[in-house]
Order: structure tokens, then sequence, then C-alpha cells
């Protein structure tokens, strides 16, 4: 699954990003992908790399924080759900590497005792903590857009433009990225998730806006 | 299993012995190949008051052996009886673990240096992916082996002051710095004495460029590149 | 079948005819009859502390603990059965190891508290085990601040403000709740704690005094009480006692 995602944290919360993009070879086998998985309420996963493995890790996590959160009474931590994903990907590295999978995940979410946190699991499995994280095939073409836009304490709003832009340039000149933009804002308030259709995803230089649909009385 | 390969990872470790301890210090680079990934990664992490253990290489496969370590500092904890591990017993256990895992032809992909001072003694020793170990007064992974050792065998004394120590380390440093593509000037340095273990904030070092040969090289020898 | 059971006293699993399980009222005695343990939460910490009764002249000191760290910010004392004591010790630590391995966290209070009840508990349920004739007093210091446990044979665990256990713990219930607690320091209450083991203990030969806590004092990590802080407010207790009985 050649991707784009990333997650960024702002003053209150996370916005996670990611194109929908699922090819088989050069073939789009899935053009409006959901690369945004929900882990618990107000926890979710950006998932890279094979979708049969991240879709069963994924599933892995979300039981062991259902049983986690009944013990605990209360709704699990980032920092927890982060681990339990790490420890998949570590554990498992060899299969992963064997079946030509592979798994960059992103976990980002809010929870009362840290607020909003953004932890990066790229490939072999190392699990760290970070103000914002980019993955998947198309995160190459954005580092230097990313590292020149992000900034601490944004508010809800930026911290979304600049998600929305990062993975548009992205989706502009990765082939293994693109169709749609999907959004998830995670705070104390809650999640919302926005999506923004194929032809209206910000168009960058050198190519051109799709015509304006003509509308018959 | 097939053999695997590192995928984040962290360039040179280096230690030296002084007088009244060890000192230890890296950049904090998480490298993902060769891209500059991770600019605060934490490779020096204390293990229990007379030592740290610093490492280069994947760096999953290092969180995962901080967290064999603090299982065992936590047991110690809970023996209660005043008794805690070694810094030499932290490198015969370590030798153990990796020569271990690579007889499963599973290695833990990493070289390790582990710094303490233990009974008014400093203690340096280091560890390969596939359990080679030595101790030394001086010390180096990597790339830091052909980069900073030189410099170590040249000016370093075990009767070092810390300060002629320190200032050796960020010499080390700097030469890493210039000549290791997957370095960045963001250091930490750790130490370990009889005041127990300090670990520095990440700092950066002064560096020279403003040669007058370094803006035209080819000045005194024209058709040069 | 004769005897004060009538038989329903052999195994965990019949109940009596009046909806007992006998060895599970036994193994609560054989809590009931050992040296009195004492718990309170104070304002900023827990305070445990154990009367351990002298079972010979020629015991070495310190070599008959009653209480246990089993992790970082977690410890427990234990009353009735030593030996069963340290299976539960090591049942904890195991459990808070696991915990921290699993959830890079260390484990909550209450989720001890409610494991070790339930691992305790399993040892009522089948007739070829019997069970453990201890309880335990749980201290820990995580996110929800200081809090106490206790879990009992049966496999009950509830949270205290203060409590206590073994011979002595009627009277010694008595007198903490007499304390303010919401509004005590460790410091004042490891005296407290001595003085109220000093007060129920009622029997000629002296006793061990054995106190651990967790604090902002100790780092908010299970310790021993300082040997000196202990043998102040052991001292400090016999002095307050001995004024209460002049004014008697």
């Amino acid at each position: 699954m050649g991707t784009t995602i990333m997650a960024a944290s702002y003053d209150g919360g996370v916005v996670m990003g990611a194109d929908s993009r699922t090819s088989t070879g050069s073939y789009v086998a899935n053009r409006v992908t959901d690369k945004i998985t929900p882990l618990t309420d107000r926890v979710y996963i950006c998932r890279s790399g094979s979708a049969a493995d991240t879709q069963n890790l994924s599933r892995y996590v979300q039981w062991f924080l259902e049983q986690h959160g009944m013990e605990l009474g209360d709704d699990p931590e980032v920092k927890t759900a982060a681990k339990l994903a790490q420890t998949m990907a570590y554990q498992n590295k060899n299969l992963l590497q064997a079946s030509g999978g592979l798994a960059g995940l992103i976990v980002a979410g809010w929870d009362k005792h840290h607020g909003g946190s953004v932890f990066a699991i790229p490939l072999g499995g190392t699990l760290v903590k970070v103000p914002f994280s980019i993955g998947g095939s198309g995160s190459a073409y954005i580092n230097g857009l990313c590292d020149r836009l992000w900034r601490p304490n944004m508010s809800e709003e930026e911290c979304k433009a600049f998600v929305v832009k990062a993975v548009s340039h992205a989706m502009a000149r990765d082939g293994s990225s693109g169709g749609c933009i999907r959004t998830v804002v995670i705070s104390k308030d809650g999640i919302k998730r926005s999506f923004i259709p194929g032809d209206e995803v910000p168009v960058a230089a050198g190519e051109l806006p799709p015509p304006v649909r003509q509308v018959r009385a | 299993m097939p053999c695997r390969y590192p995928y984040v990872t962290g360039t040179s470790m280096l230690g030296i012995t002084y007088k009244d301890g060890v000192l230890l210090a890296s950049d904090t680079l998480g490298a993902y190949g060769s891209t500059k990934r991770y600019k605060s990664f934490e490779r020096i992490r204390k293990v229990n008051d007379v030592c740290v253990l610093g490492a280069s290489g994947e760096l999953s496969d290092f969180q995962y052996i901080m967290r064999l370590l603090e299982e065992l500092s936590d047991d110690d904890f809970c023996m209660d009886d005043g008794h805690h591990l070694k810094p030499a017993e932290v490198h015969s256990y370590l030798c153990r673990v990796l020569y271990n895992r690579r007889n499963k032809f599973d290695p833990l992909w990493n070289s390790l240096v582990v710094g303490g001072f233990y009974a008014g003694q400093p203690f340096l020793g280091t560890v390969g992916m596939i359990g080679t170990n030595y101790t030394d007064v001086h010390l180096a992974t990597g790339f830091g082996n052909h980069l900073a050792r030189p410099l170590m065998r040249e000016k370093h004394r075990p009767d070092m002051s810390e300060e002629e120590a320190t200032e050796l380390m960020r010499e080390c440093l700097k030469v890493c710095y210039y000549r290791d593509k997957n370095s960045i000037n963001k250091f930490q340095m750790a130490k370990v004495s009889a005041e127990g273990v300090t670990i520095s904030e990440p700092f950066a070092l002064e560096t020279d460029w403003k040669y007058k040969l370094f803006e035209n090289p080819a000045a005194n020898a024209a058709g040069a590149w | 079948m004769s005897g004060i059971g009538s038989g329903y006293d052999n195994s965990v699993s019949t109940f009596s005819p009046d909806g007992r399980v006998f060895q599970t009222d036994y193994a609560q005695k054989a809590v009931d009859n050992s040296g009195t343990v004492v718990g309170i939460r104070c304002k900023d910490g827990v305070v445990l502390g154990a009367e351990k009764l002298i079972i010979s002249k020629m015991l070495v000191e310190n070599s008959n603990r009653r209480t246990f760290p089993v992790d970082r910010h977690a410890g427990v004392a234990t009353a009735g059965v030593a030996a069963d004591g340290r299976s539960i010790v090591s049942r904890a630590m195991s459990e808070a190891n696991q915990y921290k391995s699993f959830y890079g966290d260390p484990i909550p209070g209450h989720v001890l508290a409610e494991r070790l009840g339930s691992y305790v508990h399993v040892f009522n349920l089948y007739w070829y085990v019997r069970p453990y004739g201890v309880s335990t007093l749980l201290a820990t210091y995580g996110k929800e601040g200081p809090q106490l446990y206790l879990v009992e044979p049966s496999g009950t665990s509830h949270r205290y403000f203060g409590t206590a256990v073994g011979k002595g713990r009627q009277g010694a219930k008595n007198e903490i709740e007499k304390l303010k607690l919401e509004e005590m320091s460790c410091r004042e209450g490891i005296q407290a704690v001595a003085k109220i083991l000093h007060q129920v203990h009622d029997e000629e030969k002296g006793f061990e005094l054995e106190l651990a806590w967790i604090c902002e004092e100790s780092g908010r990590q299970f310790q021993r009480v300082p040997q000196q802080l202990a043998e102040e407010a052991e001292a400090a207790a016999k002095a307050a006692l001995e004024a209460e009985d002049m004014d008697d």
C-alpha cells in the first residue's frame, strides 16, 4: 500500500491525515480507502505498508485496548496504544519482512493526562514520541515542506491546513498516493472527520484543476 | 528466519575514562537509512546509579535491551537488600544476550557501550552485534572507531581531569560530525562518577568552515577541482 | 463426621448448610492470629507497619521481613502465614513486571489489587488446593496519588483510608479512626503507626517493629522507613504512650 499518512499535534489535540489510494502493482485497487483507523474513541492509527498486516495489527490493538479500558475503568492513554502497536510491530518484524509486508504506523490521539500526542512507529518497530510525523512512500517528497511549515502551538485550523497542504503535495509527486484526502481531528471534545474529494484536492504546480461541472438547468 | 537488516539506526557512540569516572557521548540522531529522520533520540540511557548504556545501530533493539535492563534493576529494587548491578556485570550480561541472539541467527543489531563507576574504579566496555566484546580506557563504535579513536590514542590519559576529558570528547564529536554523513550537530554527553550519573541536555558544537582555502580550494592549484 | 465443621470443613469445594466455606474462614483465622499489621493513607503517602512477634531469642534481627516492594511504586505488608506471604509477593512482582512489559507503564494500584484478589480467590474454588493464609496490605503511589488496598484470603480486595489485620486489629482500627488522616503527613504517620502497634501489643515478650512507606520523601518509591527515622518514631511513640499512662 503506497501511501501518504501523517499526524501533527497542536494546542489541545492532534490532526491526522491520509490519502485514499490502495494499489496492487500499477492498478488502483481502491480509490477511496480509509487509512485512518480508530483504536479507541480518542486514539487513531494511520496505517502504511501491507494493508492485510496493518489491518490485523490494528484489530489486535483494538482488542487489547478494549480489555485494558475495562480493567482500568478509564479510557486508555495514547502512549499505551502506541506501546501495544509497537510491540506487535517489533515482535513480528521478521514475519512482516518475510511476507513482503511492512508496517509503518503513526498512533495519535488525545488523553486527559498528556493532551494530544503523536507516536511514530517506523519499520523496525522503534517507538518515538514526536511533535508531528509523516509516513508512507509519499512522505519522502514532503520532508522539507513539513520542516518549513510545522510550528509548535498552532491552532486547530492552522494545523489542519498544514496537514491538508502537506498531504496534497505528496499526492502531487507520489504515484502511489492519490485520490482523496481524509483527516481526523482529535481533541478533548471528541473527533471530527473530514473528507476532501479527489476533484477538490489542491492542485500543485504543473497540473490543471479539473473543469467545473456544467449544471444543466 | 531470514536475516534482518536495521531500519532506524544511531551512529557512533564514544566513551573515555578519566581520573574520576567515565564520559559517554554521541549525537541524538535516529537515521532511517540515510534520511535524518528523528533528531531528538536519546541514545545514552541511565541503567542505575553507577551505570549508563549507549547504543549505536538499530534503535528498536536498543529499546528492547533497555527494557531487559529495566527488569533487572526493578528486581534489584524489589530484593531490597542494597545490592545492585555493577557496571562490569551489566556489560557481561549484555555480552551474553547479544551472543545468544547471534547464535539464534537473529542478532540484536547494535554496538553497545557500557560506562560506569564503581568502588572508585571507572568501567568502560563494548559489545558488538555478534557478541564481540572488550573493555578499554577509551572506546568508540562504528565510524567513531576510525574517526575518533586515533585522536583518543593520541590525547587520552587515564589520569585526565574532567575538564580535559570533556574537551577531548568534544573534539572527537566534532570530527565525527565533520566526517560521518549520518550525524548531526546535536549531542549529549553522559558522566558517571562518584556523584552518580548525569546525562546532559542536548548541545551543539562550534564548527570551523571559514578557512580562506575552503572558499577557493583551487587558489594555489590551478586546474584542481 | 464429627467436630466443629461436621465434615463441611475439609474442602473449599463444599458449602456448609448455612452457606459458609469453612476453609476460607479458617484461612482468615490464620491471619487473625498473626502479629498486627497496620496501614494508613496520609495526605502525602501511605505508611505500613508490622508488629513482628519474637519467635526466638536467637533470631537475627531483620531476617523475618513483613514488608516488601513489588515494584518501584508499590509494596506490600503481609499478615498471616509468612511463607504464603512470600508467594503472594512474588506473584505481585510478576504481575507488576508483566504489566510494565505489556503496557509500558507501571501497574495502577487498583489493577494490581484486583489481580491479586483474583489470584488469591482461585485458591477458594478447588478441592485440591488450600486458600492462602495471608492478608495483604498494598501501598501504591501512581497517577491517582497514594492509595492503600487490602486483599484477604477469600479474594476480596478493597481500598481503605486506613485498616489493620492480625491479633490487635480491632484496637488498631479504633485508634486509626481517631486519626485525622487527611491532615497527617507520613512523617507523623509513622509515629502514629508505631504508637498504635505498641498500644495493641499485649504480650510480655517484646516485638520488632517494621515500618515501610511510599511518599514524596521516599521519592514516590516504596521503601522501609530509614532506620534513624523509624527509631525516632518508635521512641516518640513510646514516650507518648507513657505520658498517657501517667495521666490515667
